[in-house]
């Protein structure tokens, strides 16, 4: 019995072509699952879960930027104007009397109605729901 | 063999795996942006991150890239990227600017949203170029009034109240007149679709970017050279500099039909607005072109004309009146009034309800300006944001006659020397 086995040469070329295809087989299927894996641009996000309600007292209005939207905490309750100017789509400013478009100079009103074009349309109210897990939500469609 | 030959195989398909991984690692990450006025992601900003926002009114957020300069949103390799753009890096070249700024919410609405700004910039005669075409077929005798028929480009206006509604295109080839024929070959770089002259001075973008897009620095000292790849700007404050790359840097000669470059380089405004031979009164050099010369005037209005002298009609009377009148003025009482939208777009003034603005005779505002509490007026530089206060001639020594408001006959009294 040969206790010091030394490999033959068919036995080496053996494993290295088993060895380079196992490589090339990972890294075939890394490449495939990548490719199963990509995902398409998601869509804009339509649903904002803005946490407890207690967050937004009575008599607040709070400019939310990521939405982009302002939301009013008033006696009737909570309400929502979407801050994206009806003219162009440019995110409009909350003053002091109203909101400032920067990017062609549109006015509107507290309510959100136009006080000074180019914008024909007042800003779009958005809807706004407490769901069952108590948190209060804004929907932008 | 057949091992030799199992093993070549394998090494050549992870080599061929390995090269492309690294393939992909050489593109970057991609880096969406969803413009709200699409709604359709695009990748430019993977490379073009850097690059400043156009203006206050084209955020990127909001217009993207696409929208304007068109090409390939989704595309990583540069070239496949840029491969379907509008116009090259100028989406406002006449031959695209439709495509690329029209729309009727956006530069092609109507004169009501003042939004035509297309139309009325294609048919003005720095694009038509129709006065200088006319000039020289009625000097040369090939037509015989000085009334334009022929523009760079063909373009009708139906209902154009200037008397004429078209222009057939300009095409030196076709015409035989030796003189018209050279004019066409040496005279035709300073219309909005030209390109410029070789030389930094001369340097400017066509179409709409000839004028918006500076690419000339406001102040000669300055060392700056910009490229063009790197001026990412759209403005209405516009400098001298920019308008003089084709006005004041030389002259036609009739002789030859060729054009005579001015020879001095001088680097202050006062010897470098105008060529040498000009005469001027101090606010031709100390304010800047647009301060005094309206968007109507430089724009057009939307009809066809046959001369600058056509559309341009500001005199020194629109801000300074006469012995016997003073400017006409309008008070700010309407939110929806054009000044407040020109001031919004160049912000040199901080213009409210009530303010009372100077007007000229066809009622554009001249919303840089103001009446101030004590009677006498100011403008503010639309490209400096300088101050000029400055006083009516009415109880002024001046002894104008006042119906001539010629400049000659202004600058009889008032011109400066250099």
């Amino acid at each position: 019995m040969n206790k010091n086995p030394e490999i033959t040469r068919r036995d080496f070329l053996k494993l290295a072509s088993k060895a380079v295809l196992t490589a090339a087989g990972l890294l075939g299927l890394g490449g495939l699952f990548r490719f199963l894996d990509t995902q398409t641009e998601p869509s804009p996000q339509t649903d904002f879960d803005l946490g407890l309600p207690a967050k937004y007292p009575l008599g607040s209005r709070t400019v939310l930027a990521d939405v982009p939207a302002l939301l009013v905490h008033s006696l009737g309750g909570f309400s929502a104007l979407s801050l994206v100017c009806t003219h162009l789509g440019c995110t409009v400013e909350s003053q002091v009397d109203g909101f400032a478009c920067p990017c062609h100079g549109s006015r509107f009103d507290l309510k959100g109605n136009v006080s000074r074009g180019p914008a024909g349309k007042p800003l779009n109210s958005l809807k706004t729901a407490i769901t069952s897990d108590g948190n209060l939500h804004l929907y932008t469609s | 063999m057949r091992r030799y030959f199992l093993l070549a195989a394998s090494l050549a398909l992870l080599l061929a795996l390995l090269f492309v991984a690294w393939y992909e690692k050489l593109h970057p990450k991609p880096v969406p942006l969803t413009p709200t006025l699409t709604g359709q992601v695009e990748y430019c900003l993977t490379c073009h991150s850097d690059l400043a926002q156009i203006s206050n009114s084209h955020p990127v957020q909001t217009f993207g890239c696409v929208l304007c300069h068109s090409g390939e949103p989704l595309a990583l390799d540069a070239n496949l990227a840029h491969s379907t753009m509008r116009g090259g890096s100028n989406p406002s070249d006449f031959s695209v600017v439709q495509a690329s700024c029209g729309s009727d919410k956006c530069h092609s609405g109507t004169p009501e949203s003042y939004s035509n700004h297309i139309q009325r910039a294609t048919t003005s005669i720095q694009a038509t170029y129709a006065g200088a075409i006319a000039n020289i077929m009625f000097t040369f005798g090939v037509q015989p009034d000085l009334t334009a028929r022929l523009g760079i480009f063909s373009v009708q206006v139906p209902g154009s109240t200037s008397g004429i509604t078209a222009l057939a295109a300009f095409d030196p080839a076709q015409e035989t007149n030796p003189y018209v024929k050279a004019f066409g070959q040496n005279c035709l770089t300073c219309h909005l679709s030209a390109q410029p002259m070789p030389g930094s001075v001369y340097f400017r973008f066509t179409g709409c970017a000839a004028c918006h897009t500076p690419t000339q620095s406001a102040d000669r000292t300055s060392t700056q050279q910009l490229q063009s790849s790197q001026i990412h700007k759209l403005t209405t404050s516009i400098s001298y500099t920019q308008c003089d790359t084709c006005h004041n840097r030389g002259n036609y000669d009739l002789r030859s039909i060729t054009f005579t470059p001015r020879q001095d380089l001088p680097i202050d405004r006062l010897h470098d607005y105008y060529q040498p031979i000009a005469q001027f009164t101090s606010c031709e050099w100390m304010l800047d072109c647009v301060d005094c010369h309206t968007r109507t005037e430089a724009m057009g209005d939307g009809n066809l004309y046959s001369s600058k002298l056509d559309i341009q009609y500001i005199q020194c009377k629109t801000c300074h009146g006469t012995l016997t009148e003073l400017p006409q003025t309008r008070p700010l009482t309407d939110p929806n009034d054009l000044a407040f939208r020109l001031a919004l777009i160049n912000p040199v003034v901080d213009l409210k309800l009530g303010d009372t603005i100077l007007v000229t005779g066809k009622n554009e505002p001249l919303w840089n300006t103001c009446v101030l509490p004590d009677g006498i007026y100011q403008l503010v530089g639309k490209a400096t944001g300088e101050v000029f206060p400055f006083k009516p001639v009415m109880g002024s020594a001046c002894t104008q006659n006042g119906t001539d408001q010629t400049s000659a006959y202004c600058h009889t009294c008032h011109s400066v020397t250099r």
